[in-house]
């Protein structure tokens, strides 16, 4: 066959090919955020959360798009990732003046910001992986519906239970200005490499090979159940992580700001992407976020000549939810087709093994 | 709504439906006149589900399908119903959660005159006593010959003028076969076009006018009913 | 003991709500697999025609709000989900998703963020002395309303042709289109008696509240689609038990759990949800593992 015939080539194709994909997708990053860099500070700051929301996206790919399995409830990850930076960096003496009712222990408590990034990885990691028994035997709506409640305890919970932060109604305020710009793109360029590595791992070979056909992977002895806990469990603390980030770029904590609203805003720039491959997760959160702070300058209003363009307030987010609900209905498999970027040197379209053309 | 006795029937030419790239079927061209029955045959995946619904214009096709004489071009299932055919699917589907008298009467959905329903309903009464016994029963209830008899019924109860069956014979007893095959030779002695698929070779080919062969998507094979016992011609059929 | 009976009448009441509203989704799903998450933004375009109409005269805006939520949810067909006919259940849900917040913001722009209120049926703001058990009133008219709203549907499905062909549809599209049942007919009859209940349910909640936000329906659809999929979203009596267990539930936890708890009512139904799911995932009133059916 003449498969056989190049195999020599195919399999250079093989090596590189991925790779390229790879390095592609951190050069964007990079540049994104060099080009971004010599702009104004604002543009910075929301550069700054929109590569925190890159890196949701791509714990949320790590698993949607391995598994095929909807999932709702990542921000919940997100969200527990985000309390464990705050309670661990925000000053003792604060937090005992304004968490007054969290169990005593906490506030003492104390770790360098960045180990506490790491600490908030693992605790969005252990979440994950103490629901996943519940979750991961679920398909389809009723996955989608019982994540959903998972992130509706976990919103709930934050929100009200005081011994581990704020009254309900109060924010958690005063976690230190650490983080910068490009410590925020290293994180991100780390999600990618990661996301990268866990693509070719056993288990998200075999879940691919169960997203496409689950009653053959079924008979041919994969436990998928126990493939889908481990990938849950690897996205929950990249998700986690995410969720240091954001507390330490936001620096002011709710829960309600880490719940349905980030939930449409990452899945809306998934989708935009494609969820099936690792690109279309970058790509989707980097051009949905550049298409939104273009939005909001034209919120601000912009000068073209003589004249200022702009657009009413709150006209924003619907545009946002136009492309999510656009793009399902005329493109489901988002901007890349489920591709991952391809080696420019070749004409043939190379998909990842086991990752189809399309999102049928 | 009087259709000339002469146009009466189906038409198939160069009928072709794939799914996804795969051609299922490749070219069938057949016709079936007003009292005749018609018998497709041929192996597993040979494409005569695929054809029926391509007829029905419930899966995307190319060819032309002609019902009555009227090109049935672009038309989605449910109108092309109301053209005056009827197609009773593979494993019946009546619907089981509702009576035997509702089964019935949804039949009447796809029926283009309002008039004569009693008479309707006392043909297929009388074609299948068992139904009538059974009307107020939920129709998952019923035996599976039982349930193939509701599938006819509900299809007659449109008044087609050309009947599809996707292999009424499946899965049941001997007795119940005999009981679907009388009842369909009285539908066709009624002056309507019948098209059966079906797996049990010998069986159509008694039965019909005239049965075809189908493999891998094309016609092979014409045959009529002195061959239903000529086995070098069935294994030449199936595997040839 | 009278307290007990007033929570319990409110409990039926809050389940009966909640009911209708799983059933409106069910009515959907059955047909076009839709667990339609804009559900909610139906209730508060209803609710928002109520309150800001209500001075015209209830028998002016009450079947007002009716045509603006069967209109919406109409639209909702015509413009969305009659072009993704081929998706997914779970690609349906986050387009419902996506249209719920889509709307939400469009609320937000038209009507601001502040709520909006109107003495919407303070008539029934009162309670009634029943044998020295002082009852809502409103909880009566809310039982009344969702029993006749339940009796006139389930009249309707089982005794008129439409009514039986929806049921057709619901239990099996493919078969329904091939003995003429046109498919666009009952996919828009389906989302007119749901957009039907979603006035009911809008109803009840505005006189409850008198105040009307962008994300009013919100919490009711997510307790509602909930109710639906633990009941067993495939059935309409599943939906319809499902939404009453979930309503009553809430109900009741709110009523008899200390304060401190009460706050998280929503997590221990959540929870609870979860388990369910785990253990009957195709509903708790479905036999069987049926609902696959994708």
């Amino acid at each position: 066959m003449s498969e056989i015939l190049s195999k020599s080539k195919a399999s250079l194709r093989w090596r590189l090919g991925p790779l390229w994909s790879l390095a592609s997708l951190l050069m964007l990053v990079y540049l994104v955020t060099l080009a971004n860099s010599f702009m104004g500070e604002s543009l910075q700051v929301q550069l700054q959360f929109a590569l925190v929301n890159l890196i949701i996206v791509v714990a949320l790919q790590m698993f949607i798009g391995t598994t095929g399995v909807l999932s709702f409830g990542h921000i919940a990850f997100v969200a527990v990732g985000a309390w464990t930076v705050g309670l661990l960096t925000i000053e003792p003496d604060l937090k005992r003046s304004l968490l007054s009712d969290m169990f005593p222990f906490l506030f003492d408590v104390q770790a360098p910001w960045l180990v506490a990034v790491f600490i908030g990885g693992l605790v969005g990691g252990l979440l994950a992986l103490i629901v996943s028994p519940f979750l991961m035997r679920l398909n389809g709506l009723q996955a989608g519906i019982a994540t959903f409640a998972l992130l509706g305890v976990v919103t709930q919970v934050l929100t009200y239970w005081s011994s581990i932060g704020p009254r309900s109604g109060q924010s958690m305020v005063g976690i230190p200005d650490v983080l910068n710009l490009q410590t925020t793109m290293f994180f991100a360029l780390g999600a990618i490499v990661i996301a990268w590595l866990f693509q070719r791992t056993r288990p998200a070979r075999l879940l691919r090979a169960a997203r496409e056909d689950g009653i053959a992977a079924a008979a041919s002895g994969i436990n998928v159940v126990s493939q889908r806990i481990i990938a849950f469990t690897i996205s929950g603390i990249v998700a986690g992580v995410a969720g240091g980030l954001f507390a330490l770029t936001n620096r002011v904590l709710q829960a309600q700001q880490l719940g349905i609203e980030l939930t449409f805003i990452t899945l809306a720039m998934l989708v935009l992407g494609g969820m099936l491959s690792l690109s279309g997760a970058v790509i989707g959160a980097l051009v949905f976020s550049v298409i939104d702070v273009g939005l909001v300058q034209l919120q601000a209003g912009v000068d073209i000549g003589s004249f200022v363009v702009s657009i009413p307030q709150g006209v924003r987010p619907i545009i946002l939810g136009l492309i999510l609900v656009g793009f399902l209905i005329f493109r489901p498999s988002g901007l890349t087709g489920g591709r991952e970027i391809v080696w420019p040197f070749r004409s043939q379209r190379q998909a990842l093994p086991g990752v189809p053309p399309e999102n049928e | 709504m009087a259709v000339p006795t002469h146009e009466i029937g189906l038409q198939v030419e160069n009928l072709c439906v794939s799914y996804q790239g795969v051609p299922a079927v490749r070219g069938v061209d057949l016709e079936v006149k007003a009292g005749e029955a018609i018998g497709l045959i041929g192996p597993n995946g040979a494409g005569k589900s695929s054809t029926l619904l391509g007829i029905m214009g419930a899966t995307a096709r190319t060819g032309t399908v002609r019902i009555n004489g009227i090109d049935v071009a672009g038309l989605p299932p449910e109108k092309v119903v109301r053209q005056g055919v009827a197609l009773v699917p593979e494993g019946r589907h009546i619907f089981s959660e509702l009576s035997v008298l509702n089964n019935l009467k949804l039949g009447l959905v796809g029926r283009r005159e309002k008039t004569g329903i009693p008479e309707a309903f006392a043909e297929v009464f009388t074609l299948f006593p068992i139904l009538e016994e059974f009307q107020g029963r939920k129709a998952g209830l019923l035996s599976g010959g039982q349930q193939q008899q509701l599938a006819i019924a509900r299809s007659l109860m449109a008044n087609p003028d050309i009947i599809l069956l996707d292999e009424p014979s499946l899965g049941l007893s001997p007795t119940a076969v005999d009981t679907v095959f009388e009842a369909l030779d009285v539908v066709r002695k009624a002056g309507k076009a019948v098209l059966i698929v079906e797996q049990r070779a010998e069986f159509t080919i008694a039965f019909s006018d005239k049965t075809f062969v189908l493999h891998d998507g094309l016609i092979t094979l014409t045959l009529g009913p002195s061959d239903a016992n000529n086995v070098d011609v069935l294994t030449e059929a199936y595997f040839g | 003991m009278n307290q007990f009976i007033q929570s319990l009448v409110d409990a039926i009441s809050g389940g009966a709500i909640l009911g209708l509203a799983a059933l409106s989704i069910g009515l959907v799903f059955g047909v076009i697999r839709l667990a339609n998450f804009a559900q909610g933004e139906i209730i508060t375009a209803a609710a928002y025609t109520l309150i800001f109409t209500w001075q015209l005269g209830w028998f002016i805006s009450i079947p007002l709000s009716i045509v603006v939520a069967v209109a919406l949810s109409l639209l909702m067909e015509f413009t969305v989900f009659s072009r993704m006919r081929t998706a997914t259940p779970a690609t349906l849900l986050i387009a419902s998703f996506g249209l719920s917040f889509l709307l939400q913001r469009v609320y937000e722009m038209l009507f601001t963020n502040t709520v909006q209120t109107a003495p919407v049926g303070s008539a029934l703001a009162q309670s009634i002395d029943v044998g020295g058990v002082r009852i809502q009133m409103l909880s009566v008219v809310t039982i009344i309303l969702a029993g006749s709203l339940l009796y006139g549907l389930t009249l309707f499905l089982a005794k008129s042709s439409l009514g039986l062909q929806l049921q057709a549809a619901a239990a099996d599209f493919q078969t329904a289109r091939l003995i003429g049942i046109s498919a666009s007919r009952v996919i828009g009859l389906s989302f007119a008696l749901s957009g039907v209940l979603a006035a009911a349910v809008a109803f009840v909640s505005t006189v409850q509240t008198g105040a009307v936000g962008p994300s009013f329906g919100v919490p009711i659809v997510i307790l509602a689609l909930v109710g639906a999929v633990i009941g067993g979203i495939d059935k309409l009596s599943g939906a319809l038990a499902g939404g009453f267990l979930v309503g009553f539930a809430t109900s009741m936890l709110a009523s008899w759990l200390p304060q401190d708890f009460s706050n998280f009512r929503d997590a221990y139904v959540f929870g609870l949800v979860i388990l369910v799911l785990l253990f009957r995932p195709s509903g708790l009133l479905i036999r069987g593992r049926g609902v696959a059916r994708t």
